[in-house]
């Protein structure tokens, strides 16, 4: 039954550029980005119970890195863009993990939004180095070796970029997939529910939870780095707290308890915005009453409302 | 269709909001020209409605409206009424896919606004890509001060961010003579930074042994100033200078006066004219040098325009306009003049590319005065400076005598270093 | 050099004050009820413009400009209200769900309230106008000094003492110290814990919306301050150890000064210098510097 969903929606998503208008197509880039950021995110937040405010930290240095590439250093490569966030994002991730996981719940959300506002500033004041507020340029990126600098860029936006950016999107998922269903991610899963067990079966909690961290901040780096060369330009609001909190609302909309809920909050949440803002100017207001519904009755998501009467893959105890 | 009923909530909204109908009644009369569809011009506008600069781009936003209520009373541009379209800029992301919505789903004939310079630095390229005009209020795609895009097709652009900042050193030679010591409180964003270098650059063309001797760049939003302060009265200058435009002008000002700042040093406000109304007398003294950008809306020899304008606003908003109103309005009404000149030599209602190419170069009368585009999309027109004096009939400050300078004057041509146009210019002869 | 000393120092104390009663309204919320309340900047602002408008109010039906700080005390405290609201319409569905749906509700607020400001009272700054300087200044060693901001730090100590006195002297304090120490002992004592809760978030909230209101007379408010002033609010709570009143006094002495130093000496620093020791904090004592057992 899930299996056919997906196999429907891979297909549909595969034909879209075809069907729909350019504008829905460019509306599924910041969407596919955005999708990858929450399957790591969802690593922490629904597997392992640890709610960042941070992340946009590590969308941020994904954004970044592939800014500084492109316009300061003649790297125009995609695949380069995307390992080196994600190195970078894995170098910077080890030793703010090691801090922070060293606390649970609200401790570790403050930690962690801590680390995200000194990268903010950081960016902002070093202004000679980040640009500041005016952030850098991101210039067109080859794919696979391809040059595309001759085709207009919308053309190229819904159609290589999408692609590419799609096939990112299943392999990250594809490689969450496997992360979550090995030992690995069954003893998150243990140190989520019952930590006093997980230490009396001999896991090492904190070891797991570092993992954890710095594999989401991989994934939010990669997707940082997506969500760049669509806009043309990166700047220093990709890694304030607010941003952060917005990809923890995705996670939450679509249901965390789900391996596909996240990503389904992603598409809800960037279609939505596009259309509560074409009408009222006040979306914020509409957004956070989205949020205080789904958590006061919801909290399991859209996932969860869909799939209420099936046992719940990670629910919580 | 889900846009038919988007415009219709957009009416509502703006009758609601406003009492004023931009909608179509008023144009119901009005006969389109031979070869011109009768159907609305859409006109696509990016204003900002979030954070420290909404207030700016409400100003922006009213000013368009005021200028679409009159097009359409008028029988709108060739017999079409004028159909505004709003969205709102934030950050470059989400305000580039707002334009690219703009063009792709509303299909509007132009898009009018940016303000913020990260957002405009962005949307420079998507523009040229989009193959739609973009005239922008008030953003430049200048890093630094630099040009990023030296040679645009389809963006339109305002006045170098620097330019007031020359205006107010010039000012600051002829005014405050045997200034020695000077500080400088500027915003820590590009706008700021370009301001406090390009000032002193040109104010040591006029007097060469003036020392800088603080800088200080606040983060755009900070409401307490205290310690600024304290740090400027340590530093003990002649002369302060600043370029903050919004709220944070205000509070300084406030803050300032609170312990006598200004009763031991002079002080130019390069850009403080973006909230002259709240600079009440209370707390704002005369004799400082006050800019008011591209319009004052109190000049003497302001038109029967600008005159109307300001009445029509005062009364519906109860607030004096600022300048980004008068950018506003000289974008959109550019866009007209251009479309009846496209149509004069086209003899139909003229493509994206030939409004492109009457635009250029283009001179109308604005609410200031007149205004054109430079042959390289760059805005040209007189900006404001003067003393403040408290000798009026408001609460609030306004400037005695007025300044007038035009761009053409001393504003940089296009090509060139500045540093160089700047040594090769001044001291302003004459 | 004394009179550059006192003006720099009184800068710093006088922006610790402000924080003081915002990380305070944080840290009474968190120390009884476990709930981190990023909307504590949103009530701060939502203080500031009813300040205004009630301090608008006042002087608009003819009252005496010297006494505008009774209708700017009065409608900060009314608008703390606001509290009840928010905590018994939307926190008390929460309270037996994981922290993490807490944090997110208060997110919610902070998206909401900022939009509920811009539809109220629109986006051009706010303010009392020159009401600020009513009162003068005096010569403090040399330094002008201006007597509101006097006022507005002797208000903020004199909070954190009634605050002190509040927490160790009354019935009500033991009680909210004994549920912060352990709820379910508190509950099986007979304590109700709907009506703590409430009453918890309530003077929370008033110690965000005062704050917010004591300050609006010296600047001006603008929709998006609280979101800006959240992070720094965080900061004190976090150097000052979470939950606690003297680390939320520490924590805001550290910050306001910190940083008045900073700019004085070294501009270029200014917030970065904070965050550092945020930072240095919480890597040598991550329960800040007066926090109870973390975890």
């Amino acid at each position: 039954m899930s299996r056919l969903v997906l196999g429907v929606v891979t297909g549909v998503i595969l034909v879209l550029p075809l069907l729909a208008p350019a504008y829905h197509v460019l509306l599924m880039l910041p969407f596919m980005a955005y999708a990858v950021i929450v399957l790591g995110l969802n690593l922490l937040f629904g597997y392992t119970g640890l709610v960042s405010f941070g992340h946009a930290l590590f969308i941020g240095i994904g954004a970044y890195t592939g800014a500084v590439l492109t316009t300061h250093l003649g790297v125009r490569s995609l695949e380069l863009m995307l390992l080196a966030s994600a190195a970078l994002g894995a170098l910077i991730a080890a030793p703010v993990a090691a801090l922070c996981v060293r606390y649970v719940k609200i401790y570790f959300g403050m930690l962690t939004l801590a680390f995200g506002m000194v990268f903010y500033t950081f960016l902002l004041k070093f202004y000679r180095l980040t640009g500041g507020d005016e952030g850098m340029q991101v210039l067109r990126p080859t794919l696979l070796g391809q040059d595309l600098g001759g085709i207009p860029k919308t053309d190229y936006l819904v159609g290589p970029y999408y692609y590419y950016s799609l096939a990112v999107l299943v392999l990250a998922g594809l490689v969450m997939w496997r992360i979550v269903h090995s030992p690995f991610g069954l003893c998150l899963r243990t140190i989520r529910d019952n930590p006093t067990k997980a230490e009396a079966l001999g896991i090492s909690i904190v070891r797991y939870r570092w993992s954890a961290f710095v594999i989401s901040a991989v994934y939010a780096a990669v997707g940082g780095a997506l969500l760049g060369p669509p806009t043309g330009n990166v700047d220093p609001t990709l890694a304030y707290w607010t941003h952060s909190g917005n990809i923890v609302f995705m996670t939450l909309l679509g249901g965390f308890a789900n391996f596909f809920g996240p990503v389904l909050g992603a598409f809800v949440f960037i279609f939505l915005q596009d259309t509560v803002m074409a009408v009222v100017p006040y979306w914020r207001l509409i957004f956070g009453a989205i949020l205080a519904l789904v958590v006061i009755f919801a909290p399991t998501g859209l996932m969860g409302l869909v799939a209420r009467r099936r046992p719940a893959e990670v629910a919580r105890a | 269709m889900k846009s038919s009923r988007r415009e219709f909530l957009k009416a509502v909204g703006a009758a609601a909001v406003g009492g004023g109908a931009v909608g179509f009644p008023a144009v119901a009369r009005a006969q389109a020209r031979k070869g011109v569809p009768s159907e609305p011009v859409k006109v696509g506008v990016l204003a900002i409605r979030a954070g420290i600069a909404a207030a700016v781009g409400t100003a922006g936003l009213r000013g368009t409206e005021w200028w679409a209520e009159r097009v359409n009373k008028a029988g709108g541009i060739l017999g079409r009424p004028v159909q505004l379209i709003v969205e709102e800029e934030s950050n470059p992301k989400d305000t580039v896919e707002r334009y690219r919505r703009l063009i792709l789903q509303e299909k509007v004939e132009v898009v009018l606004g940016g303000i913020s310079t990260g957002v405009t630095l962005a949307l420079g390229p998507v523009a040229e890509d989009m193959g739609a005009p973009w005239l922008s209020w008030d953003g430049t795609t200048q890093k630094g001060v630099e040009e990023t895009m030296p040679n645009p097709k389809w963006a339109f652009k305002s006045v170098d961010n620097e330019f007031e900042a020359i205006v107010a050193a010039v000012l600051t030679a002829k005014y405050f003579k045997g200034i020695k010591t000077v500080a400088g409180i500027n915003n820590d964003y590009s706008y700021g930074h370009d301001c406090w270098e390009t000032y002193q650059h040109v104010l040591r063309r006029y007097t060469p042994d003036v020392k800088f001797v603080l800088e200080l760049f606040p983060k755009l939003g900070v409401t307490d100033f205290t310690s600024h302060i304290a740090s400027i009265q340590q530093a003990k200058p002649d002369l302060l200078m600043s370029s903050f435009w919004s709220g944070d002008t205000t509070i300084i000002m406030k803050q300032a006066a609170a312990v006598g700042l200004f009763k031991t040093m002079k002080a130019v406000f390069t850009t403080g004219g973006g909230v002259h109304d709240s600079l009440k007398k209370e707390f704002t003294p005369e004799g400082l040098l006050l800019g008011y950008n591209s319009m004052y809306f109190d000049d003497p020899k302001g038109s029967a325009l600008l005159k109307q304008f300001v009445r029509e606003y005062k009364a519906k908003h109860n607030e004096y306009p600022p300048y980004e109103c008068d950018h506003a309005y000289f974008c959109a009404e550019s866009f007209k003049a251009a479309a009846e000149k496209a149509y004069a030599s086209a003899g139909q209602w003229p493509t994206k590319a030939q409004v492109v190419k009457a635009l250029e170069g283009i001179e109308v009368e604005s609410l200031s005065g007149r205004r054109s585009w430079r042959g390289d999309h760059i805005q040209m027109c007189n900006f404001f400076q003067g003393v403040t004096t408290h000798k009026n009939p408001y609460d609030f400050v306004t400037i005695n005598p007025v300044e007038v300078m035009s761009t053409k004057v001393a504003m940089k041509p296009a090509g060139g270093k500045l540093l160089d146009w700047i040594n090769a210019t001044f001291p302003l002869k004459g | 050099m004394t009179a550059n000393l006192v003006n720099i120092l009184l800068g710093g104390i006088f922006h610790a004050a402000i924080l003081f009663l915002v990380a305070a309204g944080l840290q009474v919320v968190f120390g009884v009820q476990r709930i981190f309340n990023l909307a504590c900047g949103s009530f701060y602002a939502l203080g500031a413009y009813v300040g205004v408008t009630a301090v608008r109010a006042f002087t608009g039906a003819g009252g005496s400009p010297a006494l505008f700080i009774v209708p700017l005390v009065f409608g900060g405290l009314l608008v703390g209200l606001v509290g009840v609201v928010v905590e018994r319409g939307l926190l008390s569905f929460v309270y037996d769900s994981d922290e993490a749906f807490q944090l997110l509700l208060t997110f919610a607020l902070v998206l909401m309230l900022e939009d509920v400001i811009r539809l109220t009272w629109g986006t051009a700054p706010y303010s009392t106008a020159g009401l600020y300087l009513v009162y003068g200044q005096v010569t403090l060693l040399g330094a002008q000094v201006p007597v509101y901001n006097l006022i507005v730090i002797g208000a903020s100590l004199g909070i954190a003492v009634g605050i002190g006195w509040l927490l160790t002297r009354t019935a009500f304090g033991r009680i909210i110290r004994a549920t912060a120490d352990n709820r379910e002992m508190a509950e099986a004592l007979g304590v109700d814990m709907r009506w703590v809760y409430a009453k918890v978030f309530t003077l929370g909230t008033a110690l965000g919306t005062l704050g917010g209101a004591l300050v609006i007379p010296t600047t001006a408010a603008m929709s998006e301050m609280g979101i800006e002033l959240i992070v720094e609010a965080f900061a004190v709570v976090v150097i000052g150890g979470l939950g606690s009143m003297r680390g939320a006094f520490v924590g805001a002495l550290v910050v306001g000064v910190f940083r008045a130093v900073a700019i004085a000496v070294y501009p270029a620093l200014e917030m970065l210098l904070i965050y550092l020791i945020v930072i240095a904090v919480l890597v040598l004592r991550p329960r800040g510097l007066f926090g109870g057992a973390a975890v």
